[in-house]
């Protein structure tokens, strides 16, 4: 089954719409499901112009597809468990929270909190993520726990803060923070960030390119061929036990 | 003119010696009274057990420290959503629900008056804010004066009207109610990245003893005539063999005021531990409890902890920096310049932790060796020990002896050789309850003679009708009714207008915040010393003048004027 949502032009397009029921497992039991823009409900049909092809029975068979301007459109695919949602252009704030099974696709940017304490599942970005992209809650304990968040372009500060297991993939260039209070599984910058995997506790930490403003928390260790690069390895931030690994490529501390 | 008369109540009355009397309450206005005219609405309680509304002598549900509990907590404010309904807000949080969650889920219970146990004078105003949208309850609030400097430097003169003076012109200037004090001294030593270790430690620089300090204070409380006595989180919470620290607090107190106790002991399962270390760590109930009954100017709360998820919170920083070492999880810490400061923790209590086990043991057992049940109070330090939701709960472990039994066999293996607990037979009884949840909270906080706590003609309308009739139902056996019946009344009476119904709230209701203004004599105003102005301006990072907390952040407020003997 495929679902295509087509965002009708509105008005006042600034106004964020909260869509946290553009879930491909709703659209099993039909397309009646309604969104609030402020302190308004809306109907699914009053926002989008909706058509369906096929049918399906499981949510596996379920495909969603966002056109138009969505990029104020928060919350799509949270607590998602299954199926697939792919965005034609940008997508808001808190895409893919919490969720445990399917994949995700942006075409354009992702604003931020994008993948937010994801569980499993897939979410690929083939535009810029802004800040937060897969990481905890302010003042939660544990980020990420399993899954894979892949962005092609950049990735704003904090990036996969507090992540406790999954893997993590920036092919631009992230900002400061970024693996911040890591305490398990990957996360992968292939280009350059700054103040990586502050407090680490465990997991691994990789970074191609330069760690500007490199913490001196970091204990050196070595260097060490990782999928044909050579990469200079330290320990965890030693201000919280020393645990983890962090690689980088070349690094720069504080002046 | 609104008028309800309540028929058929099987009512407890503890202030004023009623034991399960079947009688109607009339209430006109908002108040007790005689009779009421044939056209009042009536409310059938049909026998239900009906006491003055809940009274909480010590909690902390609003102010700046609360609400960093709110925030560093996402998870905390997933549990426990409820959506909106009807009057009903929208409410969020579990161990720190949001200001409309907390008056709820106490209003259910029948509470009507609640006492914020530690504000910070400086912070006042957020406080009195959280306090307009606590909307079920009267409120009050006990203000910090545990590392006052200006206090501290009268107290290292010796002289003791001009601490009571500074005292009296804080709690007009930030609307107090009480005079607390959260490890006097220990938080102005962490100031310097000390703590105090007893009653003997001197203050960094001010070179003041905690005991000078609570003498001193005591001494001024009573000057002031202020209703409530000092409240007191002893030095040196939570770590063993802290009850010989408590004995000793408790040692220095005289008996001044023959209306109510001269001290307000609070959480005091915190403070009853003995052995030297964790490894030998055990319960202390019995010598605390001896020594409360021997002194009827002391009166105690529990403090009691329940197994489960919550947060604590205290103005006493150095001890929360203590949990954090132990537990090497989320902690914030703050200074209030000048005042005091505070700590924040998440902890989940287990009952396969042995310490755990013992520290909920000992709460039980304060409430069960105290002879008085005046001289005892049910709480949890919400949210310290447990959120004020478990209050049933803990009514039900104290009224049945077969319950806690039942309970005991789930906690850590070893805990049977570290408490008394196991030994000790008392159920207590309804009345003793009623005592414990609102008749002895009234007399220990001092507001039974502007009529709370007591359903006589002139006090406040506040009842609570709980589904259960107590000749009925056997406590000791049937605990589970007890506390289906403590977990929501049939109704909750708020100033004359039913509240709650059935676990509903079903006004948007409006509360009163009281508060203590002293009269001192023109020698004695703090806002004419000029040494006091003089170091004010200097050190605060406020002007004096902007210090105070308006009247317009107090809703709807009720002064309470005392004439000060200086």
């Amino acid at each position: 089954m495929k679902v295509t949502l087509v965002m009708k032009p509105a008005t006042k397009s600034f106004i964020p719409i909260e869509a946290e029921s553009i879930v491909p497992k709703n659209f099993l039991a039909g397309t009646d499901l309604s969104v609030w823009r402020g302190n308004r409900e809306l109907r699914l049909d009053e926002v989008f112009s909706i058509s369906v092809e096929g049918d399906a029975d499981r949510v596996e068979d379920v495909e969603v597809v966002l056109s138009g301007d969505t990029s104020r459109l928060k919350r799509v695919g949270e607590y998602m468990d299954g199926g697939k949602i792919t965005i034609l252009g940008g997508i808001g704030m808190h895409c893919g929270n919490f969720m445990s099974d399917g994949t995700i696709e942006v075409h354009g940017n992702a604003d931020g909190w994008l993948g937010r304490e994801m569980a499993g599942g897939t979410i690929i970005c083939r535009g810029d993520a802004a800040d937060y992209c897969a990481s905890g809650y302010r003042g939660g304990r544990k980020g990420m726990t399993g899954g894979t968040v892949e962005v092609f372009g950049r990735a704003g500060d904090f990036l996969a803060e507090s992540i406790a297991a999954g893997t993590v993939i920036v092919h631009g260039d992230a900002g400061d923070m970024a693996g911040a209070e890591m305490h398990g599984g990957t996360l992968v910058v292939h280009g350059n960030c700054s103040r990586p995997a502050a407090n680490m506790k465990s997991g691994s930490c990789y970074v191609f390119g330069t760690a500007q403003g490199m913490l001196p928390t970091f204990r050196k260790v070595g260097t060490i061929q990782h999928e044909g690069r050579t990469l200079i390895q330290f320990t965890g931030d030693i201000a919280n036990r020393g645990k983890g690994n962090l690689f980088v490529k070349d690094y720069k501390y504080l002046d | 003119m609104s008028e309800l008369l309540v028929k058929n109540a099987c009512v407890i009355d503890p202030l004023r010696g009623i034991n399960a009397e079947t009688m109607d309450i009339a209430i006109r206005d908002g108040r007790i009274v005689e009779e009421v005219s044939g056209a009042a609405e009536v409310i059938d309680a049909r026998g239900m057990l009906t006491m003055p509304g809940g009274v909480d002598s010590h909690t902390h549900i609003c102010g700046t420290k609360v609400n960093f509990g709110r925030y560093m907590s996402p998870e905390d404010m997933r549990a426990g959503r409820t959506p909106r309904r009807g009057p009903m807000h929208a409410t969020s949080g579990y161990s720190v629900p949001t200001t409309y969650g907390n008056s709820y889920r106490y209003s259910v219970m029948g509470y009507t008056t609640l006492l914020e146990g530690a504000m910070a004078p400086l912070e006042a105003r957020h406080t009195h804010e959280e306090f307009i949208y606590t909307p079920l309850q009267d409120t009050m609030a006990n203000t910090l004066f545990d590392g006052n400097w200006a206090i501290m430097e009268a107290i290292r003169d010796g002289d003791t009207k001009r601490v009571a003076a500074i005292i009296a012109w804080t709690l007009r200037a930030v609307k107090g109610f009480g005079v607390k004090l959260t490890n006097p001294g220990g938080t102005e030593a962490w100031q310097w990245g000390k703590n105090v270790s007893c009653i003997r430690d001197p203050v960094p620089y001010f070179e003041v003893t905690p005991a000078e300090i609570i003498r001193s204070i005591v001494e001024a409380n009573e000057l002031l005539h202020l209703p409530h006595s000092v409240h007191l989180h002893c030095n040196n919470l939570g770590t063993p063999g802290n009850y010989t620290c408590t004995l000793g607090s408790f040692g220095l107190i005289p008996d001044l005021n023959p209306k109510r106790q001269t001290l307000y002991a609070t959480h005091v399962q915190y403070h009853a531990y003995g052995g030297s270390g964790w490894k030998d760590f055990c319960s202390k109930s019995e010598p605390i409890a001896n020594f409360v009954n021997m002194r009827p100017q002391i009166v105690i709360d529990m403090g009691q902890v329940m197994f489960g998820r919550t947060t604590t919170m205290t103005a006493d920083g150095p001890m929360e920096f203590n949990l954090y070492r132990l537990h090497h999880d989320k902690w914030s810490n703050h200074d209030v310049e000048l005042e005091t400061g505070s700590g924040i923790i998440p902890v989940v209590y287990r009952r396969k932790n042995l310490v755990n086990s013992i520290m909920w043991a000992i709460g039980l057992e304060l409430a069960l060796l105290t002879k008085s049940p005046w001289q005892c109070l049910l709480t949890t330090d919400n949210p310290n020990g447990a959120p004020f939701v478990k209050y049933p709960e803990i009514i039900a472990l104290l009224m049945s002896k077969r319950y806690r039994d039942a309970e005991f066999a789930t906690v850590h293996p070893d805990t049977g050789s570290r408490v008394p607990l196991p030994a000790i037979e008392r159920e207590l009884d309804w009345y003793e309850i009623a005592v414990m949840t609102r008749a002895g909270q009234a007399k220990a906080l001092g507001i039974q003679e502007i009529g709370k706590g007591h359903l006589g003609p002139g006090a406040y309308a506040d009842v609570a009708v709980y589904p259960i009739r107590i000749d009925d139902v056997d406590p000791s056996v049937d605990y589970q009714k007890v506390i289906e019946a403590f977990g929501q009344t049939e109704y909750t009476i708020k100033r004359g207008r039913v509240v709650a119904r059935r676990g509903e709230c079903v006004v948007d209701g409006s509360n009163a915040t009281f508060w203590v203004k002293p009269r001192v004599s023109e020698a004695y105003d703090m806002g004419k010393d000029p040494d006091f102005i003089e170091k004010f301006d200097r050190y605060y990072t406020v002007r004096m003048r902007n210090y105070p907390v308006q009247e317009e952040y107090l809703n709807r407020n009720r002064c309470i004027e005392t004439e000060a003997e200086i």
